[in-house]
């Protein structure tokens, strides 16, 4: 007697296809799991025996080959339970034959035959969805992750014993169908902190609309308690709303990473703000199969680096590749795996070991001191952050203040959003979208001067001690703040503050 | 490559300002030359952690002094005392600076290129051998070198308790004359100063001053180190907030209330005329005059 269930596994970022074929017959009484498995598949045999016995079924004493197929790379993960002990029941002939073969099962069995959460749930439905099948039986508690898939029916399941009855037609299970869309509209940002919330700060505030707006990597110095953690946060808020499918990529990130609670996808903006102490696995991804690191959680959003001077030096030299090539390339013994990993980078230092120079009635540093502490943000991160910007600490006044005036992210997001609008419309047929991943060509022809800004510049070069590398960060910042000011040409104020954004020690 | 003299009290060149002090030096190497018998000289003296505002003033005193030929004394530390000696030798002048180490050794090390040109221009003075390392306890030593060697003391800027204030009781019991740049109150930098002021030490208001104490006609035309160029209605609003002790952009806005926009222009401009610098972070700060 043979079985067949369709499953699929991860192997990174990717879901494959496999098959879970069953097949008892006489012979020495035995149970036999090939193909190639790691320890915890493996195990799902002890599960899957015990599992059918509590739910009533007990498997015959014959010789019982499971294979989960193709052979040629090692499973991982479970997951696998349930599509093995439907194979069984199938050979039993419990199940309907050919009743499963336009459907994929995923789902771990508990010793009493309950079908428990697993992770990746996401790209694996939307792998049986590509792969033309009709069904996915996800186990329950994963059911909204499944449900966001449009196109395919997405069962979920709490038993064993109710998976068997709902195949035999005993009873009824719903397909379940979540739109993204409508989700996202209900979400709308709740959990985002509005810019209203922060005190004074105008500079910071500005500087982080230009970085919003144009996808420049920002850099705040400033002492301890200036509210550097807190504006970081409140990033996301005026960044573009997520669309569905940026939506769908991040949630199976976070689907791999096994980070998506059972309400199902991930519906904000991710800020990601690892501790300095991280290591550079932790951040990159890390494990024989690796999992996603803090770099491509931070995937279309936010990544975090507080007292970005106290990480290890290995630990922000990994940021190189993401930062140039928006992914992240992990190479293991057996193959190579690649994550998505587009973030916004903002940093945060302290501008010396007390934090508080150049202020000094409070500061004791020495100048060498001071230079050592920045000079350990290496000069190929450095060139990476185009905007730097001082916050400074919150006054009595600010706190108290009702402050009428301050805006609040939605009104600040207009005007990112028409800023996006434009370079969308400017890089149509550039395979960029935003202001801070042009080359030097592209700015070459986006951002051209006129005589009288190209003046500005040629003073500002010689008096200013400006580099060539600078210089065209100034044209980047200076094109996105035009577009802030809806403006086709960059005139001499979105220089003039485009300059006020540099960093030196 | 200049040799290295070693000079005694039984030396004629041994300078008679040290043989008069307590504790008189047994011997003095010397690279380079000794300050002239006749040539007025001053020490110039302060924190090495200092504000921009002590910055500018050890520049503009060490050149006003060196240009009228002063020679100036100091200890060749980071700080203050480097910055008073690098100015005095760009505007021509002499320098001298007396080590805590032994005469081949550099320290700080970032004052590598200050040293040369001190050798080149002026000398170097310690009573250390060659080799022997700065050990803490022979700075404090060496002040007592520093005031001898001069008529002045000059205190650009100092903390309440520093080096400074060594340099300073050695030079009374020595019977100089000490000076002492006036700070703000509250200013932690020159709380030093503030205080020696208020125990009757002469109010350095400027070069002249110093020049007259010396007893030097002063060669000086009218200065035009504040000399501000012409500037329009906001650079002048903007200027006045913006003093030697870094301010923020925040700042610069919230006290002027010109638009950021404005703002970032004026900001510019005044750094085009020289008058501001950028020390980068959205932080600027007046230009000492050069």
């Amino acid at each position: 007697m043979y079985y067949k269930v369709n499953s699929g596994i991860m192997l990174g970022m990717n879901a494959h296809l496999i098959n879970v074929e069953s097949d008892v017959s006489e012979g020495m009484p035995s149970i036999d799991l090939v193909g190639y498995l790691a320890n915890e598949v493996r195990e799902a045999r002890e599960r899957v025996k015990t599992a059918m016995k509590n739910s009533g079924y007990f498997i015959p004493a014959k010789k019982i080959t499971i294979n989960i197929s193709p052979g040629n790379f090692k499973k991982s993960g479970t997951g696998f339970d349930l599509p093995i002990a439907l194979s069984l029941l199938g050979c039993m002939d419990i199940i309907t034959r050919d009743i499963l073969n336009d459907t994929l099962c995923l789902g771990e069995l508990g010793l009493n035959g309950e079908v428990k959460p697993i992770i990746g749930v996401l790209p694996r439905v939307l792998l049986a969805k590509e792969a033309g099948l009709k069904r996915v039986i996800i186990p329950h508690d994963n059911l909204c992750e499944g449900a966001v898939v449009e196109g395919i029916e997405v069962i979920g399941v709490k038993t064993l014993n109710e998976t068997i009855d709902y195949l035999n037609n005993k009873c009824q299970i719903e397909g379940m169908q979540l739109s993204v869309e409508k989700m996202l509209q209900e979400y709308a940002g709740k959990e985002y902190i509005d810019f209203c919330q922060i005190k004074g700060q105008k500079a910071l505030k500005r500087a982080m609309e230009i970085a919003a707006a144009g996808l420049h990597n920002l850099l705040m110095m400033g002492p301890p308690g200036a509210g550097k953690t807190l504006s970081a946060k409140a990033l996301p808020s005026i960044m573009p709303p997520l669309s569905s499918e940026e939506c769908l990529n991040i949630s199976k990130i976070y689907s791999v990473a096994g980070l998506l609670d059972s309400g199902g996808i991930k519906l904000s903006r991710p800020f990601v703000n690892p501790h300095h102490t991280i290591t550079p696995q932790a951040l990159s991804g890390g494990g024989a199969i690796p999992k996603p690191g803090a770099v491509s959680l931070a995937d279309q959003g936010v990544l975090f680096l507080d007292e970005i001077p106290e990480f290890r030096k290995e630990t922000i030299e990994i940021l190189r590749q993401p930062l140039e090539e928006k992914k992240i390339v992990i190479s293991r013994a057996n193959a190579t795996y690649t994550y998505p990993a587009d973030f916004l980078l903002v940093a945060a230092a302290n501008p010396c070991r007390c934090g508080y120079y150049p202020d000094r009635n409070r500061c004791n540093c020495s100048e060498v001191e001071v230079k050592r502490y920045l000079g350990r943000l290496s000069g190929p991160l450095l060139d990476r952050i185009d905007i730097c910007v001082q916050t400074k600490e919150v006054l009595f006044e600010d706190l108290v203040s009702i402050d009428n005036l301050s805006e609040t992210s939605e009104t600040i997001r207009q005007r990112v959003l028409s800023a996006r609008e434009r370079q969308k419309y400017r890089f149509k047929d550039d395979d960029i979208s935003t202001n801070s991943h042009m080359s030097p060509p592209l700015i070459e022809k986006y951002c051209k001067l006129t005589k009288r800004e190209e003046e500005i510049m040629e003073r500002a070069f010689i008096k200013m001690q400006i580099s060539a590398r600078y210089f065209h960060k100034i044209l980047k910042i200076a094109r996105t703040i035009a577009d802030l000011d809806e403006s086709d040409n960059i005139n001499p104020n979105h220089l003039y503050e485009a300059m006020g954004y540099r960093f030196s020690i | 490559m200049d040799k290295i003299k070693y000079i005694t009290p039984f030396d004629e060149e041994y300078p008679d300002k040290l043989r008069n002090i307590d504790n008189s030096p047994e011997g003095i190497y010397i690279k380079g030359s000794l300050p002239n018998k006749d040539a007025p000289c001053v020490a110039i003296v302060g924190s090495r952690v200092c504000s921009e505002y002590g910055k500018a003033m050890a520049k503009e005193f060490a050149k006003e002094l060196a240009k009228n030929n002063v020679s100036i004394i100091s200890g060749m530390a980071r700080g203050i005392d480097g910055i008073a000696q690098e100015a005095a030798i760009n505007a021509g002048g002499k320098s001298y600076g007396i080590l805590g180490c032994g005469i081949d050794v550099v320290y700080p090390i970032s004052n590598k290129r200050l040293y040369e040109r001190v050798v080149e221009k002026g000398g170097l003075i310690t009573e250390y051998p060659p080799g022997r390392e700065p050990l803490p306890h022979q700075f404090p030593q060496r002040n007592r070198i520093i005031s001898a060697l001069s008529d002045i003391v000059l205190v650009i800027e100092a903390k309440k308790r520093s080096g400074t204030s060594i340099t300073v009781s050695r030079a009374l019991e020595q019977g100089k004359d000490i000076f002492a740049v006036p700070g703000r109150l509250y200013d932690a930098c020159s709380e030093g100063c503030n205080e020696l002021i208020s125990q009757g030490a002469g109010i350095a208001i400027s070069p002249d001053i110093i020049l007259k104490a010396l007893g030097v006609d002063s060669n000086r035309q009218d200065s035009n180190a504040f000399r501000v160029p012409k500037l329009t209605k906001n650079e002048k609003k903007v200027l006045s907030v913006i003093s030697f002790s870094p301010v923020s952009i925040d700042y610069i806005q919230n006290t002027t209330e010109i638009s950021l926009q404005e703002l970032f222009e004026i900001l510019f401009n005044l750094q085009l005329k020289e008058i501001i610098i950028d020390l980068g972070q959205g932080n600027y700060i007046k230009k000492a005059p050069a």
